[in-house]
C-alpha cells in the first residue's frame, strides 16, 4: 500500500504505523463537568465499524514522524486522502 | 588522571568490500549534530546561518551545503534539521555551534551512527532491492535526502554524488546493514 504523503510525496506503508480512527483527534474538553465521564466513555471505546471510507490516523515513524490523517476505503484498501493532522486539527480549531 | 585510556573505534571498525562496479565502504571522519529549530526562530537562524557559512535552510528532504562545501545540512524534518561535516574532535557539537554562530540547540549524534557509503556506476541496482524509495536518477538527485526503512532497519540515504549514496543507520544495527547491503550486492552483481 502507497500512501502519498503530503510533504514528501508516494511512501511505502511499511514506514508507518497505524493508530485508529480520526476521532482521536476529537479529545473531549469539558473534563471538568458532570457530563465528562460519558463522553470520555464514547471517545475511548465508541467505535463506528465502516464499510467504505474510513479516516483514520497513521504515524510516519520511519519517516519525518508526522502524523497523518488517511481517507481509506475499508473495503477496496484505496487510499482516497492523505492530509497532515496538525492542520486537519487546527483546521477544527483545536492546537496552535 | 584515570589510568585508563578511551580508545575511538568506528562502527564497523572502517569496512571496505569491493563489488564489480559497486564499492561498499564504512564513512570516516565525519561528524553529524542534530539541530532543533524553534519555530519562532526559523528566520533569525536561517539569516544567521547565511551570514555565517552561506547556509540557507533546505527544503523537507533536500540538503543545502555551505560556502566551502564543508558542512551539508539535510531536513528530515520540519522542525530539525542535522549536520553532516569533515570533523574528528569528540566535540563537533560545539564546534559546528560555533561555526553557524545560530540560536538554536544542538546535540551531537555522530558516534550512534553507522555510516555506509555505496559507490559505482551499479549502485543503485544495489540499493533497489533493499530501498522503497524510488532511487531513478531523477527522482532522487543528487542532494536528495530522505529517511526510510530498509530489511526493517531504520535508515537516512543520501545522494552525495552522480553514483554515491550514504546509508546512516542506528549504530548497533550498523553490521546488519552492512550485511544487508552485500547480501545484495551478491545477488545482483
Amino acid at each position: 500500500m502507497i500512501i502519498n504523503h503530503p510533504l514528501l510525496g508516494p511512501r511505502d506503508s511499511e514506514e508507518f504505523v497505524y493508530l485508529g480512527a480520526a476521532d482521536l483527534i476529537n479529545r473531549p474538553n469539558n473534563w471538568e463537568q458532570d457530563a465528562s465521564a460519558e463522553d470520555f466513555y464514547q471517545y475511548q471505546y465508541i467505535r463506528e465499524n465502516i464499510a467504505g471510507d474510513h479516516r483514520e490516523l497513521w504515524y510516519h515513524e520511519q519517516g519525518d514522524q508526522s502524523w497523518l490523517v488517511v481517507t481509506r476505503n475499508t473495503l477496496s484498501h484505496e487510499i482516497i486522502n492523505v492530509e497532515l493532522a496538525q492542520d486537519v486539527s487546527r483546521g477544527i480549531g483545536r492546537g496552535k | 588522571m584515570s589510568d585508563y585510556e578511551l580508545v575511538v573505534e568506528s562502527a564497523l571498525d572502517g569496512a571496505e568490500h569491493e563489488f564489480k562496479g559497486v564499492t561498499v565502504s564504512e564513512v570516516i571522519g565525519k561528524s553529524l549534530v542534530m539541530i532543533a529549530l524553534p519555530r519562532p526562530k526559523f528566520k533569525e537562524i536561517e539569516s544567521s546561518m547565511i551570514k555565517s557559512c552561506g547556509l540557507a535552510l533546505p527544503e523537507m528532504e533536500r540538503s543545502t551545503q555551505s560556502k566551502d562545501s564543508s558542512i551539508v545540512l539535510w531536513r528530515l524534518q520540519k522542525n530539525q534539521v542535522l549536520a553532516y561535516f569533515s570533523y574528528e574532535g569528540n566535540d563537533a557539537e560545539v564546534n559546528i555551534a560555533n561555526r553557524l554562530n545560530s540560536p538554536a540547540y544542538y546535540t551531537d549524534q555522530s558516534d550512534t551512527w553507522a555510516m555506509i557509503r555505496v559507490s559505482g556506476p551499479r549502485s543503485r541496482d544495489v540499493l533497489e532491492r533493499i530501498c522503497p524509495i524510488d532511487l531513478s536518477k531523477n527522482v532522487f538527485s543528487v542532494g536528495n535526502v530522505s529517511r526510510t526503512i530498509m530489511e526493517h532497519i531504520g535508515t537516512i540515504i543520501y545522494r552525495d554524488d552522480e553514483d554515491s549514496y550514504v546509508l546512516l543507520t542506528m549504530r548497533s544495527f550498523g553490521i546488519s546493514m552492512l550485511h544487508a547491503i552485500e547480501v545484495s550486492a551478491k545477488n545482483v552483481l
